[in-house]
């Protein structure tokens, strides 16, 4: 027991145990990022912003300034509170609907701009608290409620490679996966380095949703394994 | 110290006056001149900065991010861009978070013209999915469009509602004599930072009993706080048979026909919200009890009127409603108009 | 107080010679009110200037009847009809009339215009007129020291 890793200092004790579905993936990237947050000392620096869907059950989850915002609109409150604030570390915590669907734009004008902000995707492939709708990740032939014969419609949505295409050359973007979680903390710690020295980053973290997924836990673990071959892991 | 200025670089020129340092927006005419006009202050003062943005919600959330961090901001938009911009505005609400914002109304429904109406009173009042705790100024010439915007800097940081100056694109694009205070009295500083330590902020729910607590506690608190916000004019209504009732520009027209029709021997008077929220309830009835006839005034179709029209259920006063939804009023028509009610 | 109502086309100068109009008499110590009426082309359409000018505060920018109004093209006419009453005093440019009425360039029609208004309306004193027409030009009277005679010479043309 006593080699168990504690929990990250900055966590706000009162909110546990957590309200995520078990086996859901947030847990696993806000453990990582707190455990960043600690190692870097940086906790009365970080300012930590949620959106709309499962990311907004974080809205308590660290002793950190938090606040939860309109659906895909954290990206732009978190640029106005950088400009305000610049000494301070902040950071955008969305889902994929968040950042690339009713926020898409913003994230597109955020990078575009260079605006030193920390963007946390966590890419589950659905519309997850509304129910496993459609998102602009669901892959080709992935049933959802909306999608009921598999998705065809459109391109599935490669955030970290649009990213690229307009990104400064100091800007960071990575795509990490909550089954490689150590290698996915090293990237949120670039990340934030990026955001110190003045630039713009985005992590993506490939995720499960077991419960829209409608997976058991191997069956969980394997489809996500399946989709680190369609979302390539790596610095972009 | 007096200066010849458009009403939209008043706007500008007030904000910056009040301690503003930050100024979101996206251009729309008729309230484009404010952002250019911050953007010529930016280059001659570092400490202010400007973002256009991408879209007028980015703008909306962007002022609310600068506010939580105890930096004033603001926004100013119209018509269609303030439609996108209640996403924001309702947050503003819940979150309790002192953004100013202003309204120069253009015509309305959708695009319309880019030119006037006062049909954007029901979006700035209640426009969220919510009950309106909100504060909204409606101004009726040029120096009010400075005086108003220096108050509501203090009355947003003070009461923490989102705060409007309702105005419309001929208040917007006039120009004309303002007297400018030039000694910073007026400069808020020092403001503390709302997103601290120990702060978690969040407006999604999960009981209805949480958030029925929450909006009681608000209404609450919005009407004990009222009455030190409500403003109004009244204007020779002491012993009127009729009283108009219109706000803003209108109100402004209105004043020159009821000094003409006085000077025709008429028993005429005017009432004029300039709180348009907190409506000046109260107040109104007084007066308007008194009076045998109301004439409404407004470009619009009674959204003004239904701002008061509760109240007067069972008074002994008849209603008239003149509508001219996006055109406007000028001094020789409304006298022409309440001659022939006389 | 005077009522002043000028139209022409967009790019005529319309508004230009009305703000110039409204701030002479900032500067003469009488208030004025200026506001332009136009729609959503950059270029091109009908322009309209409201003027008003008093010695006491001006309360609203716009009026039903205009004392003077001042026509600078004929596509205009359309627009106006409704602002003539019986007392209106009607003011046509050299563009209306053919070019005719006047001896000077069609860029400095606009500024004819502006002298016959305020010669008909007396509504400022020259000197302050010729200070808000070279406050206004400041920049292009610098460049080009000839277009502040042209000018100049535009507001006296009689």
């Amino acid at each position: 027991m006593d080699n168990l890793p504690r929990f990250p200092k900055c966590y706000k004790a009162e909110s546990k145990p957590h309200k995520f579905c078990p086996g859901c993936g947030h847990p696993i990237v806000l453990k990582m990022l707190g455990q960043v947050i600690d190692e870097m000392g940086i906790a009365d620096k970080v300012v930590f912003m949620v959106d709309i869907g499962c990311s907004l059950l974080a809205w308590d989850y660290f002793d950190l300034p938090t606040t939860q915002t309109h659906h895909g609109r954290t990206v732009p409150t978190a640029v106005g509170f950088k400009l305000a604030d610049p000494e301070k570390i902040v950071i955008a915590y969305v889902g994929d609907g968040g950042a690339y669907a009713i926020g898409l734009q913003h994230t597109l004008t955020t990078c575009l701009r260079n605006n030193p902000i920390t963007t946390i995707v966590v890419n589950n492939t659905v519309y997850a608290m509304t129910g496993g709708q459609l998102a602009p990740t669901t892959v080709d032939n992935e049933i959802t409620t909306t999608t009921p014969a598999g998705k065809t419609e459109f391109t599935t949505l490669k955030g970290p490679e649009l990213l690229k295409t307009i990104a400064g050359k100091e800007a960071y973007i990575a795509r990490g996966t909550t089954d490689k979680p150590l290698v996915l903390k090293q990237y949120l710690k670039k990340a934030i380095e990026t955001q110190i020295q003045g630039n713009f980053s985005l992590v993506e973290a490939v995720s499960a949703c077991p419960v829209n997924w409608k997976t058991d836990a191997p069956k969980t673990i394997q489809r996500i394994q399946e989709l680190e071959k369609e979302f390539q892991l790596g610095e972009f | 110290m007096k200066q010849f200025l458009m009403g939209n670089q008043v706007l500008a020129k007030a904000a910056l006056d009040a301690g503003a340092k930050m100024m979101f927006g996206y251009p729309i005419t008729p309230s484009t001149e404010i952002l250019e006009t911050w953007a010529k202050f930016c280059l001659k003062d570092k400490s202010l900065s400007l973002l256009q943005t991408e879209d007028e919600m980015a703008a909306g959330f962007g002022v609310i991010g600068s506010c939580l961090a105890g930096v004033p901001a603001f926004t100013a938009t119209a018509g269609p861009g303030n439609i996108l911009m209640q996403d924001a505005f309702v947050m503003a609400e819940a979150l309790r978070i002192p953004m100013v914002s202003m309204i120069m109304q253009r015509g309305g429904m959708s695009t319309s013209t880019v030119i006037y109406s006062q049909e954007e009173v029901r979006l700035t009042c209640f426009g969220g999915n919510s009950e309106g705790f909100r504060i909204v100024y409606s101004t009726s010439n040029l120096q009010e469009l400075y005086d108003y915007t220096l108050k509501a800097f203090q009355v947003a940081w003070k009461y923490r509602w989102p705060t409007f100056i309702l105005a419309d694109g001929y208040q917007g694009k006039m120009q004309g004599e303002v007297e400018i205070m030039d000694n910073g009295e007026w400069r808020m500083e020092n403001l503390k930072s709302i997103l601290t330590k120990g702060v978690n902020l969040r407006n999604c729910y999960n009981l209805e009993e949480e958030i029925g607590e929450i909006i009681v506690n608000y209404s609450d608190e919005y009407n004990k706080v009222r009455g030190g916000i409500e403003e109004y004019e009244e204007y020779q209504v002491k012993d009127a048979k009729i009283v108009l009732i219109a706000h803003g520009i209108v109100a402004a027209a209105a004043k020159v026909a009821v000094d003409e029709l006085r000077k025709r021997g008429g028993s005429i008077g005017l009432f004029r919200p300039i709180t348009l929220r907190p409506f000046p309830v109260q107040a109104a009835t007084k007066i308007l009890n008194k009076a045998e006839k109301i004439i409404v005034l407004e470009s619009a179709i009674g959204q003004l009127a239904e701002l008061f029209k509760a109240e007067l259920f069972g008074l002994n006063t008849t209603l008239i409603e003149i509508n001219k939804p996006a055109v406007g009023f000028t001094p020789e028509e409304i006298v022409k108009t309440i001659k022939s009610f006389q | 107080m005077i009522k002043i109502l000028i139209t022409g086309e967009g790019g005529q100068g319309v508004q230009a010679i009305a703000k110039i109009l409204a701030k002479a008499a900032f500067l003469e110590g009488k208030r004025a009110l200026y506001i332009p009426n136009f729609g959503v082309e950059q270029r091109g359409g009908v322009s309209l200037a409201f003027v008003v000018v008093d010695e006491k505060p001006v309360v609203y920018p716009k009026f039903a009847k205009a004392d003077i109004l001042a026509v600078l093209s004929q596509r205009s006419w359309e627009r106006i009809k409704n602002y003539i009453g019986l007392q209106t005093k009607i003011i046509k440019g050299p563009a209306v009339e053919g070019g005719k009425s006047s001896n000077l360039p069609p860029k400095v029609w606009n500024v004819v215009v502006l002298g016959k208004i305020n010669k008909l309306g007396k509504v400022v004193s020259q000197e302050n007129l010729i200070k808000a027409l070279e406050k206004r030009f400041a920049k292009q009277f610098e460049k080009n020291p000839d277009l502040r005679k042209l000018d100049i010479s535009a507001l006296t043309e009689v």
